[in-house]
């Protein structure tokens, strides 16, 4: 009985240290993810969709598409760091996810990853179907590309990247069906 | 004496510098990776390397990653099954340090059409009323970015069909065309090489026209026909389509929707004294009847 008391005044005396020092930890391991984690905030996309054809965009369409694909690039930057593809299915179908899937698992077995440090995205909106099921974008996109064999940098790459992006409708959002990294001189 | 020697050494230490200096570019140029600027998806290719000794090699793709040790001085094989996806490739050499390099792996030859119609029905003698989209891929289900020719063949189900070829841009091909006037299937065929893909179009008659209905009265009954309802191509307006009989008397206005069956639309009234009836069938009015005499 005594025993229990004891340690009923030990927790006591020591329950407002253990709290402040949980929280003190809590607060750490945010500030710690949100510093290691630059994927956290989204990248930033600016979509211009001037004199579109055959179908001209609506603007809340334009605005949901810019939304959800800097959620993809997001959700594209952190599997490609973490080797954790599940998340990619919230903004990736057809062609894309099946490649970044196989990337990913490809990447695990050989024990690399790759950071990108996104610098932002000028969409450019070039197709849209009349019937709104498709709509094709490139994107300019200025990313910095680090390749690590483990914990060893192997490239660091600062450069401009076009990609050609098509997405398509789903119920609530718009999904990146295929995205292919394309030269300058391809247009 | 001493200065001497200290300014030997000196002297020694900057020509080793400049040796090593020297020495440096040879040595990067011998781990320089020599790739080339565009591969066609799924063909094999050799990058030369340079050197000797073991290193590691790594190729990053859009859908794939190789990693293996490799000899310098020799040929590195690259598979077709490593370069199947279009896009930018990165290739990394790790000896006592890594060099990289980047290719582009552009789309094969046109093998698969992705082709879109639409709307599945559209009225008769519309104009730009039918949309036709295809997007171009290779085997490998990458984009073709090249322009082609894509064909678009049209063929109604009566009258001559016809063809149309539209260019592909940023690997998508589409036109706009009219109905054509007759109802019934319209078969539209995107044509790519030995790439076909087949869809088709339900036209259904257009608004009618010229709506006629006689009335036929029994006593306080009316009996209100409709000739055939028919499009301005004379195409049946399909059963089903909903007309409206509109009688105003003295006892007010009231209105009866009926569908057309077998192609024509009936309804009854009961009248009392002065009316007058009016049908109409989506946007279009017909004629007015008067019964017992005006209103």
């Amino acid at each position: 009985m005594r025993s229990m008391t004891d340690l009923t005044l030990v927790f006591k005396k020591i329950s407002p240290r253990f709290v402040k020092a949980a929280t003190f930890v809590i607060a750490a391991c945010v500030l710690a993810i949100a510093q290691s984690s630059p994927q956290t905030q989204l990248p930033e996309v600016h979509l211009d969709a001037a004199g579109l054809a055959p179908r001209p965009i609506e603007e809340l369409t334009g605005t949901t598409i810019a939304r959800h694909y800097a959620l993809a690039w997001r959700e594209l930057a952190g599997a490609l760091e973490s080797g954790r593809a599940e998340g990619l299915g919230e903004e990736f179908v057809g062609f894309a996810k099946d490649r970044l899937t196989q990337r990913i698992s490809e990447q695990n077995q050989a024990g690399m990853h790759v950071r990108i440090v996104d610098h932002g995205h000028h969409l450019k909106a070039v197709f849209y179907s009349t019937d709104g099921a498709a709509m094709q974008l490139v994107d300019e996109a200025q990313l910095e590309i680090q390749t690590f064999d483990g914990s060893k940098l192997l490239d660091t790459q600062n450069a401009t990247h076009e990609y050609m992006v098509l997405m398509t409708p789903g119920a609530d959002r718009w999904y990146v069906r295929d995205l292919e990294e394309v030269s300058a001189k391809s247009f | 004496m001493k200065r001497n020697i200290r300014s030997d050494f000196a002297l020694c230490r900057c020509l080793t510098i400049l040796a090593l200096l020297c020495l440096l570019p040879a040595w990067a140029r011998a781990a320089e990776l020599h790739v080339p600027a565009i591969v066609e998806a799924g063909q094999a290719f050799s990058i030369p390397v340079e050197g000797s000794g073991q290193a590691t090699f790594y190729l990053v793709g859009p859908d794939h990653v190789v990693k293996r040790t490799v000899s310098l001085g020799s040929d590195l094989r690259i598979l077709s099954s490593d370069v199947r996806a279009a896009g930018l490739y990165q290739v990394i050499l790790c000896g006592s340090s890594c060099t990289s390099a980047t290719f582009e792996v552009k789309a094969a030859q046109p093998a698969h059409l992705s082709f879109f119609l639409h709307p599945s029905r559209v009225p008769v003698s519309t104009p730009d009323s039918i949309d036709a989209t295809a997007f171009v891929f290779d085997q490998y289900f990458n984009l073709v970015l090249t322009p082609v020719a894509v064909d678009f063949r049209i063929t109604p189900a009566s009258g001559a069909g016809l063809s149309r070829q539209v260019s592909t841009r940023h690997g998508v091909a589409w036109m706009r065309m009219d109905s054509t006037p007759h109802e019934g299937r319209v078969q539209v065929t995107a044509v790519l090489g030995k790439a076909e893909e087949e869809r088709v179009i339900q036209q259904v008659a257009a608004e009618a026209c010229a709506l006629r209905m006689k009335a036929v009265t029994n006593g306080n009954m009316v009996t209100l026909e409709t000739d055939p309802v028919r499009d301005c191509s004379g195409n049946a307006l399909p059963d089903g389509t909903v007309v409206s009989f509109t009688k105003v008397d003295r006892e007010g206005k009231s209105t009866v929707d009926t569908p057309i069956k077998k192609g024509i639309a009936r309804v009854q009234f009961s009248v009392r004294g002065p009316a007058q009836i009016s049908v109409a069938c989506g946007v279009v009015l017909g004629n007015e009847v008067a019964l017992n005499g005006k209103l």
